[in-house]
């Protein structure tokens, strides 16, 4: 999952590998974080059997919960990366797009 | 000794846009603290891979038994409950930690962090199948032939295998692993088990076997905020500019007043055997995960050229200046304080945990009822859970009211290690002893096999008040 696409004038890029790791690790620690205390105070067997799944093993519960955490936790990652990507780099007065 | 051998390690990691990562080789050392090194790895390594093979009283001595939501430590059984304890853990490994550093700096990292280990490990096997670093990498620039492949393909195998087991171990943690090591053998293993110990091995494999120092330069937060707890006391290792400066090579033996130079011959040694790529003579810098492999290698070269050892040491910055160190400081005794503190909080919840949890749940559907005697009755709800590592026979009083009587088990409660026990029970009074429409009563619990467990628990006892 490469987030940025290269522009021209970017000298300050960080290397692929600080991207990937910068949406990957930090929602990693905090998918586990989030798992640890969800199923502290949650029995993935009875949230299963509520929502449907009354075949839900406890190692199935939370295999699929820390995965659902990582997911979210990614994609705020993910966009945190997107969104702080600069803007409007160079200006040119009077002219129309130019990335 | 001419130049230094061309190296590309001296070319700063984090560069040009795109630009892959260069592989470091980083070559063998020995001396004081690889064995040191060594010494912790084959400790905590050994730790890690045997433990959860500790039975203690035919159970796994450490079991995180998440199907069964318990942890046993050691004879000790915490539920989701004692989450409170896990948490006090965590905050004594973290002070610790913030206290190790200012005293010592990054040793956590040079000696027992997993990404450092594992990298070990991994370098070791390469090492192995591969050769030395300056036989890897010639055959990393060299044809891709079939002998190429052959070799990369068993250290592959190797390093997979490793990772394997790497990731049994740790599913071993959490699934009992003899009976884990059964599925394996039968091949029979869940699917959720298999799940895990293909992703914990791989974490394993990618993280000591290709991201190495990358892990500790992109992805440790450690890494990052770790000299804040530095100041000018702290433990660090550093190149005597004093004393290494003017570089330059010499004849062997030469002393370095003779030759205009200072101690360091500029061999570039230190550079090749560390194992994130950055010249420790460049100063102090956040790559740097405090191995010592540079101390090593550079004691053996001023041992050969005959000069003093330590022109790269542990040392403080006071002491580069000139400086008495200071050991005790304000920032380590606070440190020390918390850490006490907290400790002791720790061991004395701990001594006087009650292994028994009670809730007393009153019946929601009826207040109360009359009986045909004209008393009147409470349905009461016990759930006991047994949290002692044996099975505990209890038994149970009632008080708070002038004569109330129990209908219900009220002795030889027997309720096996780790279940819960529902047990309904049924109190009765004569209205007249009644003083308020909802008086307090004391349940009154105690283990008939283990006397030190005893749980007072209130509840409510509601009735009509007699006029």
């Amino acid at each position: 999952m490469s987030t940025l696409p290269a522009t021209r004038s970017d000298k300050n890029q960080l290397p692929v590998v600080q991207q990937i790791v910068s949406v990957m690790w930090p929602s990693f620690l905090t998918a586990s974080l989030a798992t640890v205390i969800f199923f502290t105070l949650f029995d993935p067997v009875e949230l299963g059997m509520i929502g449907g799944f009354p075949d839900l093993t406890r190692t199935g519960g939370y295999t699929i919960g820390f995965f659902c955490f990582w997911l979210l936790t990614s994609i705020s990652c993910a966009l945190t990366c997107y969104f702080r990507r600069p803007t409007n780099r160079e200006i040119h007065p009077n002219s129309t797009t130019k990335s | 000794m001419s130049q230094p051998a061309a190296n590309n390690n001296e070319t700063p990691i984090e560069q040009v846009l795109y630009k892959k990562r260069e592989k470091i080789y980083p070559r063998e050392v020995h001396g004081i603290f690889a064995a040191l090194r060594l010494l912790a790895m084959a400790a905590l390594l050994g730790i890690y891979y045997g433990l959860p093979w500790i039975n203690l009283d035919g159970h796994q001595a450490v079991l995180f038994d998440l199907p069964a939501r318990k942890f046993h430590i050691f004879g000790l059984t915490f539920w989701p409950q004692d989450f409170f304890y896990l948490s006090m853990l965590l905050i004594i490994a973290a002070i610790s930690l913030f206290m190790f550093t200012t005293l010592a700096g990054r040793l956590w990292c040079g000696y027992a962090c997993p990404q450092t280990v594992w990298t070990e490990i991994y370098m070791w096997i390469e090492r192995k199948i591969e050769g030395t670093a300056r036989q890897q990498k010639k055959r990393d620039q060299g044809p891709h032939d079939a002998a190429y492949f052959g070799v990369k393909a068993t250290k592959h195998g190797a390093w997979l295998l490793f990772s394997l087991w790497t990731g049994f171990t740790f599913v071993g943690y959490f699934t009992p692993i003899k009976e884990l090591w059964g599925h394996l053998l039968s091949w029979n293993l869940g699917p959720w088990e298999t799940f895990w110990i293909f992703f914990y091995g791989f974490a394993t494999y990618g993280n000591a076997g290709f991201m190495r120092e990358q892990v500790c330069i992109y992805m440790c937060p450690y890494a990052r905020f770790q000299s804040a707890m530095f100041d000018h006391d702290t433990l660090v290792i550093s190149y005597d500019e004093m004393r290494g400066n003017p570089r330059g090579s010499r004849r062997r033996g030469t002393p370095s007043a003779e030759v205009g130079l200072g101690d360091c011959i500029d061999c570039g040694l230190c550079v090749q055997v560390c194992p994130v790529g950055i010249d420790i003579r460049d100063g102090m810098q956040y790559q740097c995960i405090g191995c010592a492999a540079c101390i090593d290698v550079c004691d053996d070269v001023m041992d050969k050229m005959g000069y003093p050892r330590g022109l790269v040491k542990y040392t403080t910055e006071h002491a580069l200046q000139g400086q008495p160190t200071k050991v005790i400081r304000p920032r380590l005794l606070v440190y020390i304080a918390i850490l006490t503190f907290v400790t002791g909080a720790l061991v004395y919840g701990l001594l006087t945990r009650i292994p028994l949890e009670v809730d007393i749940i009153r019946d929601r559907n009826v207040l109360y009822t009359e009986t045909d005697a004209g008393l009147v009755q409470n349905v009461y709800n016990l759930k006991l859970i047994n949290m002692y590592d044996k099975k505990q026979s209890y038994r149970l009083s009632v008080s708070g009211l002038d004569g109330l009587q129990v209908i219900g088990q009220t002795e030889g409660i027997e309720i096996e290690s780790g279940a819960v026990a529902d047990l309904p029970l049924r109190i009765e009074i004569d209205p007249v002893e009644l003083k308020s429409s909802s008086s307090e009563i004391r349940f009154h619990i105690e283990s008939e096999t283990t006397p030190e467990i005893v749980i007072d628990e209130h509840a409510r006892f509601l009735g009509p008040v007699a006029r």
